[in-house]
């Protein structure tokens, strides 16, 4: 496996420079992109961005220039431009520092495409926790209003309260509208009734991040990165049991090895590898035997997983796979909206079963149940939450069937209480929150 | 009309729709509550957006990071998904919990930290995270839990 | 969109379980599979709640050309759709199942002692499309319960499937944002904040939407099975709205209202009056006997014979100085039964009805639901529409979110003159416009003259889409007055003095206005339910019946002839019944029968329709044509002083004498508030829910001030039961 010569784009310069300052950013060249964009025709930009074949880096992959061509014509209604900035899947946090070290280019890239899809309103969604890239956000969109670069586009930076299913797209738009997070039935779709109703754009972070450079050097030029079906960088998100964690932007297609190897440097501590969750926890993990196979769209299917959201977690074998289950089922049943059924009522009896197997209550029955109930939430719900849930941990259970086997076998974990997530306290275990009502007199 | 009530219409002035400020405004009127959510709180959200009290209990019942129930002068959250349990995450709650003499989720007596567990902080590669006041503190492992502790009841 | 499809009445073809049908474009799938004769089952789909939700994933088929199931509740018709139900699909059989597992996977399987157990759409659906056993071993997730959301409701958080019917009713249709859903995910819960009652004149309405036994009544609760009532469908008889009802009946007693949807009346809502009041049937002071007044004990029982014989002799003292004041709540028949014993029997012309009505606004009529089709509304006076029609205050706020400009113009007289000119934007607008309609919410009299002077104005009588409705605070006051019309061409001259009066029914009795007329009456003789107001002042007392004791039939403020059906036999005869008997004595003849009073006054008001004609459903008659009509000269009313505010009084929906019997509604009445606009407590530094003198002259009242945004500027508006002596121009300040 060859090592490629790193390519940065979304990153770039930022080694170099402090790119949260404007005068650096445009020493580096920022903002030369918007200039020429704005020099050009919207469906200009719009074919470039199709010959980049940039995908969506949010975690669906769904191509950005096509998504931008679906927004609906002269309704009457202003156009939006929303950015997901809501990154909450455990295991990344590449936007996070995307927004804190290139807070210019993202802003830029806004810019960049709400002149494409006539927008003059733009709304940067952003995880609540994130508190100190709120303040770096906000002081690059301060600069941008001083140098006047905003051009009478209006950003408005929202910030979110905590709640993971908002980073999904309708989910979103209807917290931005002010309501609870929970998603909405599609169709419509956002580019057609998205926010208040209007044609909506929303893209990830990363996504409209990559823009600039594409209006720079062109959508042939991205496209040349990467591999078939899945053109230019990632900044993937290392980390778990691994030496070096971090942000790495690398091209699309170099291989899991590489990244957890020779990136990363390894898992520590002469420890053996025994897992790894190649896109955020909701998708199926791969065995230590499948990391042969490239970060690409294509690669990760034929392996049956996702690229997700480009989230490497790196499990070594100190990891109990049923723990790995709970936590991760846990996380899923705190985070569903509790709007459709099956995710809301199925998460929390997966969560059961699974405790119960982990506490050696349960029979072999009950393995086929915890599958079954994830098969019947698999394909059923409102939005992907539910099927989030259900994939990654039928996934444990196939994939190592046998240690799942010997907690019932066995009357209990086998790791006997040395298991790294070994009692570990989900949020939803700390709840507090009595569901009980005092009686109006 | 009361401070607060001004203070959200003026950010309400920034959406086309004023009840899309509900979000600023819990947490402004959380800022202005000592972190968190009075019932009189949810009033004045209520009457400065134009919906009723029980519209934004709703809203903001839904949310991990607004409370409808007082919490201590220092908010503690130790991230406990897979990335940090991983790496120790478990052991540095368990420090705090020594330390503190409170389980997650619970106030010390003195009301000054009120520990909690969350859900992916989103600092997977420096993790384990623990955020303090709102302000990240990556890596914190349990070693240092102590000396955090200490930060906390000596800066009051 | 959806809308639009509708218009254009293209016709597409949809497969379903491989039966073809042709549905209008747009048309919802569920409503599709129903042409086909195909159910989806369905928990949260609700389109009177607006779009679908999507939500409980009961609906799940499959679609030709979609990978996955589809929560059809939320597609409509396009041409050349194929769908599979349950019915033949075993991937939608299966994902049903497991919607339905998941449900019960929590839900307490407590159907023997469910009031829902028998009418339950979960039950039903789980026996047709569910799991045959459970598959659950752990212990079911418990709450407290049952919580009082308030007096009238009890919530089963344990029984709740989440399907959010009821907070999508609270948010979307009543729009009084009260109930919520709390928290997230597995934790979620519906309820109120802080747990405060959930106080809103349509909150009744949740129990009937929701699916399982979660939302019940506290009145309902535990006192019947499905197997041992019978619903009488009949209207109710509370307000002028005359929403069509279910009775539910069991051994002899109404034990709940439930709602009869009329699409272009009720929509299938019930307000809570409508609802929860029926209770007062059986109020601790209901008369079942005749009642004389007496030296000893005030009042003593007597017998029908001895009864009829005293009524008779007061009769004929009077020498036909006798005032009637009718409630403007007896049905037709009564009106007209009682009108032809004292007007061709006595020669007694004089009535007393608590407001003018007239046919004038037959020209203009139109049903309730043009309200939501409209694209103009023009609201005139102050009077809160809910408290005085309540379901045409649902009509309205269906018809804003329409996209309908719904106005408020205040003080009625003034705005009709105002409007009638020819230079007014607001006059232009509805004279321009195809779809307008005018509301009158005020108490002033002549509201129906001055409207319909007005409609004619702005040109509505070549308009088929514009209309107008006058609110009037009787229930059928136009039925009761055209009955008493039609007894009699002779004219009414008032008697000098007054010899008797005649009180027909609660609300006259009630009525201060009557009060005052029986001071200067000799005798008195009232009709009445309840002792409690005729204590005192009747010499007579005659029992009364509700209009859930009554056959016969009631004219709704569309002018939409409905048809009452005894659910309930009364603790005494019924007033047809006496009435006939005291005719005779004076050689006036009169059936006891509903049917057959209606006949012989059909004849002379409804073109001769028979009795059974009028239908469960009744149809709206057509327009009449327009009379010339000028604006009823007014002296001007007079100006407030710089400072003063004009004081608005009003009957609230939750008062008067049904409401004051019944423990559940009591929470209902409003409270001691005096209502001001934003404007005006700004100008006098006044905040919500302080307390304020509201002063006229040397009469001053302490009252909380409630800042209500929908309010015009320059008024204080003040509920009947807290206004005391107040009137004209009030000032408010601090105290």
């Amino acid at each position: 496996m060859a090592s490629r010569e790193r390519v940065t784009v979304v990153l770039a310069g930022a080694d170099e420079r402090d790119l949260t300052k404007l005068v650096e950013y445009r020493k580096a060249g920022g903002f030369k992109s918007l200039a020429k964009a704005r020099k050009m025709q919207p469906p200009g930009i719009i074919d470039e961005l199709l010959t980049s074949g940039l995908r969506g880096r949010g975690g669906a992959g769904f191509p950005m220039g096509r998504k931008a061509s679906f927004l609906a014509k002269d309704t009457g209604k202003p156009v939006y431009l929303v950015v997901n900035a809501d990154e909450s899947e455990p295991g990344d946090f590449k936007d996070r520092e995307i927004m804190f070290r290139v807070p210019h280019r993202l802003l830029e890239g806004c810019l960049i495409t709400a002149h494409a899809i006539g927008s003059q309103n733009v709304f940067i969604y952003l995880r609540g926790e994130y508190t100190h890239e709120f303040d770096v956000l906000r002081a690059a969109l301060d600069e941008l209003r001083e140098a006047k670069l905003l051009g009478g586009v209006t950003v408005v930076i929202h910030r979110g309260a905590g709640a993971y299913i908002c980073g999904e797209e309708t989910a979103l738009l209807e917290s931005l509208e002010g309501k609870r997070g929970q998603p909405r039935s599609k169709p419509p779709f956002p580019a057609v009734q998205g926010l208040y109703a209007s044609p909506t754009l929303i893209n990830n972070v990363e996504t409209i991040a990559t823009v600039p450079a594409i209006v720079e050097r062109g959508g042939a030029w991205y496209a040349s990165l990467g591999v078939e079906n899945s053109a230019g960088t990632r900044v993937f998100s290392l980390s778990g049991n691994v030496v070096n964690g971090g942000n790495y932007e690398l091209e699309l297609g170099t291989s899991l090895y590489e990244l957890i190897y020779r990136i990363g440097g390894g898992i520590p501590e002469g420890r053996k590898l025994k897992a790894v969750i190649p896109g955020g926890s909701s998708v199926p993990v791969l065995t230590a035997g499948e990391i042969q196979y490239p970060l690409d769209f294509d690669s990760m299917a034929e392996a049956g997983t996702m690229l997700g959201s480009g989230a490497v977690i790196v499990i070594d074998d100190r990891c109990c796979m049923v723990q790995l289950g709970l936590r991760v089922a846990q996380f899923y049943q705190h985070e569903s909206c509790g709007k459709c059924t099956p995710c809301r009522e199925g998460t929390r009896w997966m969560v059961q079963l699974l405790r119960a197997i982990e506490d050696g209550r349960a029979e072999h029955s009950e393995l086929d149940l915890l599958l079954d109930v994830c098969d019947r939430i698999l394909g059923k719900c409102l939005c992907p939450l539910g099927d989030a849930a259900a994939m990654p941990v039928a996934s444990y259970v196939t994939k190592f069937a046998e240690e799942y086997r010997q907690h019932i076998d066995e009357g209990g974990c086998p790791f006997g209480g040395e298991s790294s997530l070994q009692g570990v306290i989900a949020p939803i275990d700390q709840h507090t929150l009595t569901p009980v009502a005092v009686i109006p007199a | 009309m009361t401070e607060l009530v001004q203070e959200i219409r003026e950010i309400a002035g920034h959406y086309p729709d004023a009840r899309s400020a509900i979000l600023p405004a819990l947490h402004l009127a959380q800022k202005r509550n000592d972190g968190w959510l009075p019932p009189q709180a949810l009033e004045e959200v209520g009457t400065a957006l134009g919906v009723t009290p029980a519209y934004v209990q709703s809203v903001a019942s839904f949310y991990d990071m607004l409370h409808l129930a007082p919490v201590g002068q220092h908010l503690v959250e130790v991230c406990t998904n897979v990335s940090c349990a991983l790496v120790g995450a478990q052991q540095v709650v368990e420090t705090f919990q020594r330390e503190l003499g409170v389980r997650p989720g619970e106030t010390t007596e003195d009301g000054t930290v009120t520990l909690k567990t969350m859900e992916c902080a989103g600092g997977c590669g420096w993790a384990p995270v623990v955020v303090v006041d709102h302000r990240y503190r990556e890596p914190v492992r349990a070693e240092d839990v102590p000396e955090l502790v200490g930060e906390l009841r000596g800066g009051g | 969109m959806q809308e639009a499809d509708r218009m254009s009445g293209e016709l597409v073809t949809v497969t379903v379980d491989d039966r073809k049908v042709q549905v209008p474009k747009g048309t919802g799938i569920v409503e599709a599979a129903i042409h086909a004769g195909i159910e989806i089952p369905v928990f949260c789909y609700e389109p009177r709640l607006g779009p679908a939700v999507g939500a409980c994933r009961m609906c799940l088929c499959e679609v030709e050309g979609m990978p996955k199931l589809q929560a059809v509740c939320t597609m409509t018709a396009q041409d050349g759709m194929v769908i599979r139900t349950a019915q033949t699909s075993a991937k939608a059989a299966e994902g049903q199942n497991a919607t339905l597992e998941f449900i019960l996977v929590n839900h307490p399987l407590d159907c023997p002692v469910c009031d829902k157990g028998g009418e339950c759409p979960l039950q039903d659906l789980t026996f047709r499309w569910g799991p045959g056993n459970t598959r659950m071993e752990f212990e079911k997730r418990t709450l407290e319960k049952p919580i009082p959301i308030s007096p009238a409701i009890a919530l089963d958080r344990e029984r709740c499937i989440l399907c959010y019917r009821c907070t999508r009713f609270s948010e979307g249709v009543a729009e009084d944002g009260q109930l919520i859903a709390r928290n997230r995910g597995a934790l979620s819960l519906i309820g109120t904040f802080e747990d405060l009652p959930y106080r809103a004149p349509f909150s009744g309405n949740v129990i009937e939407l929701c699916p399982v036994g979660a939302l019940t009544s506290t009145q309902y609760r535990f006192t019947g099975r499905p197997w041992e009532i019978q619903n009488v469908p009949t209207i109710c008889g509370l307000c002028p709205v005359g929403c069509n009802v279910h009775a539910t009946m069991r051994e002899g007693k109404v034990r709940r209202m439930l709602s009869r949807n009329h699409p272009q009346v009720d929509e299938g809502w019930l307000c809570d009056k409508g609802r929860f009041a029926y209770t007062h049937l059986y109020a601790r002071d209901r008369i079942s006997d005749p009642l004389r007044r007496s030296r000893r004990r005030g009042f003593e029982e007597l017998s029908w014979d001895d009864a009829l014989d005293e009524a008779e002799r007061l009769l004929r003292e009077a020498e036909g100085r006798i005032v009637t004041a009718l409630s403007g709540s007896e049905t037709v028949e009564q009106a007209y039964a009682l009108g032809k014993l004292l007007r061709k029997g006595l020669r007694a012309h004089t009535a007393f009805l608590p407001e003018e009505t007239g046919s004038a606004l037959d020209a203009y009529r139109l049903p309730l639901s043009a309200i939501r089709d409209a694209e103009l509304v023009v609201v005139l006076g102050d009077e809160p529409v809910a408290e005085r029609a309540p379901i045409v205050d649902l009509w309205l706020r269906a018809a804003r979110r329409e996209g309908a400009h719904v106005e408020h113009t205040g003080d009625a007289i003034e705005s009709c003159r105002r409007l009638a000119g020819r230079d007014d934007p607001l006059g232009k607008r509805l004279r321009e416009s195809e779809r307008a309609i005018l509301i009158w919410s005020a108490e002033e009299g002549s509201g129906g003259a001055h409207l319909a002077a007005l409609a004619g104005e702005l040109g509505f009588r070549y308009k088929p889409g514009s209309g107008a409705f006058h609110l009037p605070c009787t229930p059928n006051g136009r039925g009761v007055a055209d009955a008493w019309a039609a007894c009699s061409d002779d004219e009414a001259e008032a008697p000098e003095s007054i010899g008797l009066l005649v009180v027909s029914g609660d609300e006259a009795a009630a009525d201060p206005n009557v009060r005052a007329l029986a001071e200067r009456a000799e005798r008195v003789i009232v009709t009445s339910m309840f002792q409690g107001l005729a204590v005192g002042w009747a010499d007579l007392v005659l029992p009364g019946t509700s209009y859930l004791e009554r056959d016969g039939t009631y004219v709704n403020l569309e002018g939409r002839l409905q048809r009452l059906r005894r659910a309930a036999i009364p603790p005494a005869p019924d007033e047809l019944a006496w009435i006939s008997k005291l005719a005779e004595r004076f050689e006036v003849e009169l059936p006891p029968y509903a049917s057959a009073v209606f006949a012989e006054l059909s004849e002379l008001i409804y073109d001769g329709l028979p009795f059974g004609e009028v239908g469960e459903q009744a149809e709206l008659r057509t327009r009449s044509e327009a009379p010339a009509a000028k604006l009823p000269d007014e002296t001007p009313s007079p100006k407030p002083r710089k400072g003063e505010l004009r004081l608005v009084r009003y009957r609230p929906l939750f008062s008067g004498p049904a409401v004051e019997r019944v423990p559940e509604l009591q929470f209902q009445r409003p409270p001691p508030e005096v209502e001001l606009s934003p404007e005006d407590a700004e100008t006098r530094k006044i905040l919500n829910g302080e307390s304020v003198m509201v002063k006229h002259v040397d009469v001053a009242r302490e009252l909380r001030a409630r800042i209500n945004p929908s309010l015009q500027p320059g008024i204080a508006r003040v509920a009947n039961d807290h206004v005391g002596e107040l009137g004209g121009f009030v000032e408010v300040s601090k105290p």
